[in-house]
């Protein structure tokens, strides 16, 4: 992604998830922060904005220029970066974009060749669009909540987090899509992407079975149709190991762990399905008193798909995201180095992740002179007529 | 969809990818790329086809390979080939395809591709230009305790599982999340786009990448928000079911018939939510701003429970409409019928009518992203198995340059 300027009007979470994937896919992106309505992750719980962790989990090897956009030298500084970029993603409220004079048709008549990113909870336009939420609503909207819960309960649906950053994944591959096209034709588009449509294609094979079978599904616990026993049982000390039988092979193996013979009769998945319930209760019962790394490494020594249910504990100990390299450090432009999360993949030739997120308007200097080529004494009279800061 | 959208060009009509996957990470991360117009090759095993045909649901009228509308969903637009890759015969035409495709999606186990001699150097040193992606549940080399996997323990090993659904109990086991394949969807999106990533890269370098995608690092990375403060050591970690969670009186809630998920985090909320129901009397006892600045467990218990007696009452949808009036956050819980029949879903043609030649017709989810110039569309249903063997054979033997422009 060398080369490519991605410019970012976006809020909390999922929008900045899109500028975070691009970052890390090595395009160069600018969030463009205005002081009258900054993103409220930059003073969350903390005094100093650019020391805010919620805005530095998801904005880190991005650059940030501070441009007033309620001001019509702000807005025409703003179209001028625009000219000079090749994507700009926004996630403000309904029809918030359009006020500030940055909608696609001006946009895009600045620079035709801008891919134009627009992420609303329903999309940018329809009967529903008016419409806000955060990320659970996605979740409840799309059909993904209903199935999470347990069996004959009401939906409890995915923790409270999930949502944002599975929507900003989906709109950045519409746009990396949309990048490949104007990189071998010229041409940009508007890329119009729905946060509730992004959770139903987490489920699209529950709603596919309602299209061709009318079958409505609900909170099936950890019940899974291929595989049983498929769930979490508990262990010594209140720890939680996950199970996934999903041969017959692996069942004989795990009934051999447990050294319970008389179970080895449930030989195929229809046998073992007939009587789930007794077996999850059997199974527990095995694992209960037991530790769960020995038992992981048992079964997992016998070809059983287990491993430990991790907390927040376990998961920031976890020794491989360390060794691959998943947890790494950055370094923001105060010096203070920190460690912080990377992508889910791991690439050769991959683009370098080592600064951390920016101060507000850190790279005015750089937007302004290097890119927009104002003299220093424009800058200076931008600065002091408040356009920028 | 009109037939000015069939009019458009397709963003990715120029690309060619052998498709090795045989499960759905990889199979959804090549229909991605095919909705766009990518030319997917699918190599399926003689006779039985890919594991995903024995995957439901099934469409009515049977449980054999061809019925299965999983392999149907994911495997839009694509090509189907059989072959045989034990034998020689398999290995040559790899060979030969090898030279001419963009890039190779996988989702084996660490090895697999190893042992068909397509180890990412060798790739590299052999099919210069070739993008080579593979997505496997933690890494090529897992560690001994995370060698046989499933996306349940994907989900577990992630932070996920444990801290799902928020506000669950200590005694309450740990859920495996929405349907069967989160993990597996979250990673193919993911490798898609690192895919067309590095295609584009090589617009400009020529040169090839090979991707390892891991799916217990996709869905830890979707926790950035919260993981990246705790790996920083900015936010507490512990054994807490709770660690991930928001507190407060935001939940999903029966209604008159089914659910409603409410959220409040505003005094903004709070006000809307007085105006909403009439301003009951209970609620003069709280503060204005409690939801910011005095959250008590027991305020948050009595809100519940007078919200519980409210909502019970409720047509989910009016409720709906009312609140969002009110800058309420209240949604409906939504159940695939509600999806078919939402006035927006209809809007934005998310379900576009597939005709399958055993199936027939049926309603598919599609996509979340409008491209307005390069629309994803499903041009064609799922690969009977084998369907392309004698057209792209013949194609194959008819085009003998390397799409990279050396020789095949």
């Amino acid at each position: 992604m060398q080369g490519v300027r991605v410019v970012e009007l976006t809020k909390v979470w999922a929008g900045p998830y899109v500028g975070k994937l691009l970052a890390f896919l090595g395009a160069e992106v600018i969030r463009v922060e205005s002081e009258g309505s900054l993103d409220v992750t930059r003073f969350y719980g903390v005094d100093d904005i650019n020391n805010a962790p919620g805005f530095q989990s998801v904005n880190p090897e991005k650059l940030s220029v501070q441009i007033d956009m309620k001001s019509e030298e702000g807005i025409a500084l703003l179209l001028d970066l625009l000219r000079e970029s090749d994507l700009v993603v926004e996630n403000l409220r309904p029809g918030a974009i359009e006020r500030l004079g940055l909608g696609y048709e001006v946009v895009s008549a600045v620079n035709p060749a801008i891919v134009y990113v627009s992420m609303g909870m329903y999309g940018s336009a329809g009967p529903l669009s008016y419409q806000t939420g955060y990320a659970p609503c996605f979740a409840a909207l799309g059909g993904l909540s209903a199935l999470v819960g347990f069996e004959g309960e009401a939906p409890g649906g995915m923790n409270v987090r999930y949502a944002d950053s599975t929507f900003g994944t989906l709109a950045a591959y519409g746009a990396m899509v949309a990048l490949y096209h104007a990189r071998r034709t010229g041409r940009g588009q508007f890329v119009d992407v729905s946060a509730v449509e992004s959770m139903s294609t987490m489920v699209a094979d529950a709603i596919l079975d309602h299209s061709l079978n009318g079958v409505v599904r609900g909170c099936d616990g950890n019940r899974h149709e291929g595989m049983a026993p498929h769930g979490s049982y508990p262990c010594h000390g209140g720890e939680w190991i996950s199970i996934a039988v999903s041969s017959d092979s692996a069942w004989t193996a795990l009934t051999a762990c447990m050294d319970r013979e008389d179970l080895t009769q449930y030989r195929d998945l229809a046998s073992r399905k007939a009587v789930e319930p007794a077996l999850d209760e059997a199974l527990a019962a095995w694992t209960e008193e037991r530790d769960a790394g020995e038992l992981v490494a048992l079964l997992q020594s016998r070809g059983v798909a287990a491993g430990r249910c991790q907390d927040s504990l376990q998961l920031v100990a976890d020794a491989q995201l360390w060794g691959d390299g998943f947890y790494r450090e950055v370094c923001d432009g105060a010096g203070r180095s920190k460690a912080t999360t990377g992508p889910g993949w791991r690439m050769s030739g991959a683009a370098e992740i080592a600064r951390g997120a920016p101060a507000l308007g850190e790279h005015n200097d750089y937007v302004l002179g290097d890119i927009l080529g104002l003299s220093r004494e424009r800058q200076a009279q931008l600065r002091e007529q408040g356009v920028t800061r | 969809m009109g037939s000015q959208e069939h009019d458009k060009p397709a963003a990715l009509g120029q690309l060619r990818v052998l498709e090795l996957a045989e499960d759905v990470a990889g199979e959804y991360c090549g229909k991605l790329l095919a909705d766009f117009g990518a030319e997917i090759i699918k190599l399926e095993r003689p006779g039985s086809g890919s594991p995903t045909r024995r995957l439901g649901p099934f469409a009515p009228g049977g449980s054999d390979p061809e019925h299965s509308g999983l392999f149907a969903y994911l495997n839009t637009n694509k090509h189907s080939l059989e072959v045989d890759l034990c034998s020689d015969e398999g290995r040559a035409l790899l060979a030969s395809l090898l030279g001419r495709v963009d890039a190779v999606i996988d989702d084996h186990a660490g090895g697999w591709l190893e042992q068909l001699g397509l180890d990412p150097a060798t790739c590299e040193a052999q099919y210069p230009g070739l993008v080579l992606c593979r997505i496997t549940p933690f890494g090529p080399e897992p560690p001994p305790e995370r060698a046989h996997a499933e996306d349940l323990t994907v989900f577990q090993a992630s932070g996920w599982g444990y801290h799902t659904p928020s506000g669950s109990t200590e005694d309450q086991p740990p859920l495996k999340g929405a349907g069967r394949f989160l993990p597996s969807f979250e990673s193919g999106v993911e490798a898609a786009l690192c895919l067309v990533a590095a295609l584009c890269g090589r617009e400009g370098d020529s040169a090839g990448r090979s991707i390892e995608v891991s799916r217990q690092a996709v869905m830890a990375s979707r926790a950035d928000y919260v993981l990246a403060q705790m790996v920083a050591g900015d936010m507490p970690v512990s054994s807490d079911r709770h660690a991930f969670d928001l507190f407060g009186p935001s939940g999903i809630f029966p209604c008159r018939e089914g659910f409603i998920y409410i959220w409040m985090s505003a005094p903004a909320h709070w006000e809307g939510l007085r105006q909403l129901l009439g301003s009951p009397d209970w609620m003069a006892d709280f503060p204005e701003n409690w939801l910011e600045r005095a959250c008590t467990p027991e305020r948050v218990a009595l809100c519940r429970a007078r919200l519980a007696e409210w909502l019970l009452g409720q047509d989910k949808n009016e409720a709906a409409a009312a609140a969002q009036e009110l800058g309420v956050t209240l949604v409906p819980v939504n159940d695939p019928g509600d999806l078919l029949a939402s006035p927006q879903y209809q809007y934005r043609g998310f379900f576009a009518e597939v005709e399958h030649p055993v199936q027939g017709r049926a309603l598919y989810p599609t996509v979340p992203y409008l491209l307005s110039e390069t629309p994803a569309r499903i041009a064609r249903p799922a690969p009977l198995l084998g369907q392309h063997d004698a057209g792209l054979l013949a194609a194959l033997q008819g085009s003998g340059e390397n799409r990279d422009g050396g020789a095949a």
